[in-house]
């Protein structure tokens, strides 16, 4: 039998779709034989449909036909925006804090505090702050992103080898470049940990921040959905949203590795 | 004979009676429980340029710390430490250090890895150069492109000497460089290290606990006792080079300082 290099047989790339596969099974089974009424789960094969029109069909057709681009279009910035202000804020400091007794004694206390609150009851007040639409939805992505990214950027500054920053101080390698040449790629395989797992809370938190009524957005097709009942573009939403998000994580997976060398040879 | 290359050309070399380096009255005290405890008490010696010394003592006899200060990653409590008459107080590419473990950056090739110390002051082309003939001199021309973690110990050990090497240190500092490694490879790296100082003739301060090591390479053996750590005796090694581990007189020094580490 073949062999793949991780030593296991052929079925053992079989593995990860047994389960999806048993889930699309069963749901089959569930709505053929009347189990589930369609009002509270639709068949695949309604979902198939619905998908492809919401995807395919031309805007103004049917209900929901074609919006599926402007909407993952509107969503998908709102999520790179949040996402990109939890980075900007959550590396620095969080390196930062890793690395200075100072700042991690000044701000561990409130960042601790904040990250026990679910990022739910910030909607009323973002929304008295931001009103409703982008702004809303960025700053909830970006607070619940801000927190994984910043905790494991601290870690890894903190686990940093110092035989290596001695290394580098003895070939006379000054402050600044031994953060950048030295310091960041060490904390590298922590950095990235943190990235993806904000990058997953951001999805997450677009959902949260488009309930509010905005009109487009993959979020807010689910919700609007679900106030008509059509509980079809529901499930093509929330798959939808399972597509891109592992999509996402993907890319930038392949992104840092593409850009730094501690991504391709730490992992 | 080889002719001697002279890696300290351009820099003003000192006479050859005057110490290259110099350690006086180096204390260091570390803090234990309300009291101090005293790890280095009155060092003081010297070494000439070219000199190969090894520093002999038993573990916790504070050999590590001694170096650390001559590297100038921590300060004596007292005393002072001096290079070409320039005092020591900040780590700098004058003093290359081997570390007893892996210090090796992980993300980059054994080439980058020797390159690191030379980028940004010097042409690429000419760093290439540069490495190209330090991967030669480590015996590593064809294990440029691989990364740290692909490669032996012993091989790590050559990369971490190479990446100080290229800088043309005044002094070299090693810390129990080969202690890690099995019998084989350490020989081929004294070997190796003994060969490097004939052709580049720079000065080595060798720590080390094994006895034979340090008569194998050392022209002086400081031997430390312990608690407080200081200097017991300065023992000029004249044994001819290349050395016999096997002849009598090798055997001599091997006792005389194996006793002279025991109380």
């Amino acid at each position: 039998m073949p062999r793949t290099p991780s030593g296991h047989t052929g079925w053992f790339s079989f593995l990860p779709w047994i389960l999806p596969g048993a889930l699309i099974l069963s749901w089959f089974a569930a709505s053929h034989s009347g189990l589930v009424p369609p009002y509270l789960l639709p068949s695949p094969a309604t979902i198939v449909k619905t998908g492809y029109t919401y995807i395919f069909s031309t805007p103004g057709e049917a209900p929901y036909a074609g919006r599926f681009l402007s909407d993952a279009a509107a969503s998908t910035a709102r999520v790179f925006t949040g996402f990109l202000a939890a980075v900007v804020w959550g590396i620095p400091l969080g390196i930062l804090s890793g690395r200075l007794q100072v700042v991690n004694r000044l701000m561990s206390g409130p960042i601790n505090a904040l990250r026990a609150v679910p990022g739910i009851s910030w909607l009323p007040l973002a929304m008295v702050w931001f009103g409703i639409g982008l702004k809303t939805t960025v700053f909830l992505v970006a607070l619940a992103a801000f927190f994984p990214i910043y905790l494991n950027a601290a870690a890894g500054a903190r686990q940093v080898n110092p035989l290596l920053l001695q290394a580098g101080a003895m070939m006379g390698v000054n402050r600044l470049r031994g953060t950048f040449a030295i310091l960041l790629p060490c904390a590298m395989p922590h950095m990235i940990t943190g990235l993806r797992l904000g990058l997953g809370i951001s999805w997450a938190y677009l959902v949260l921040g488009e309930l509010t009524g905005v009109p487009n957005g993959l979020g807010a097709v689910i919700m609007d959905a679900r106030m008509l009942g059509r509980i079809d573009i529901i499930v093509v939403g929330i798959i939808l949203i399972a597509i891109i998000g592992r999509l996402s994580d993907t890319l930038l997976n392949h992104a840092l590795r593409f850009c730094f060398k501690s991504a391709r040879r730490m992992a | 004979m080889k002719p001697r290359l002279r890696l300290l050309s351009g820099k003003p070399k000192p006479k050859s009676d005057e110490p290259l380096l110099k350690v006086c009255g180096v204390r260091k005290l570390f803090p234990s429980g309300g009291d101090y405890r005293r790890v280095l008490e009155d060092m003081e010696f010297s070494a000439r340029s070219g000199e190969l010394i090894c520093i002999l003592g038993r573990s916790g006899c504070g050999k590590t710390t001694l170096l650390k200060i001559l590297a100038g990653f921590t300060p004596p409590s007292a005393g002072s430490v001096s290079v070409n008459g320039r005092p020591v107080t900040t780590p700098g590419p004058d003093r290359g250090v081997v570390f007893q473990e892996d210090a090796l950056f992980p993300w980059l090739t054994v080439r980058e890895n020797i390159a690191f110390g030379l980028r940004h002051k010097m042409p690429r082309g000419k760093v290439k150069t540069e490495v190209d003939r330090f991967l030669d001199l480590v015996g590593l021309s064809e294990f440029g492109d691989y990364l740290p973690k692909e490669i032996s110990g012993g091989m790590k050990q050559r990369v971490a000497l190479a990446r100080v090497l290229i800088l043309k240190p005044q002094v070299l500092l090693m810390d129990e460089p080969f202690a890690a490694l099995d019998a084989q490879s350490r020989e081929e790296m004294q070997n190796l290290l003994l060969s490097l100082w004939k052709t580049l003739s720079h000065t080595i301060l060798f720590v080390t606990h094994d006895v034979s090591e340090a008569v194998t390479l050392a022209d002086r053996i400081l031997l430390m006792e312990k608690a407080p750590g200081r200097i017991r005796e300065d023992i000029r090694v004249d044994l001819p080079r290349p050395r016999k581990t096997d002849t009598d007189r090798f055997l001599f020094f091997c006792r005389q300082l194996y006793e002279g580490l025991k109380d």
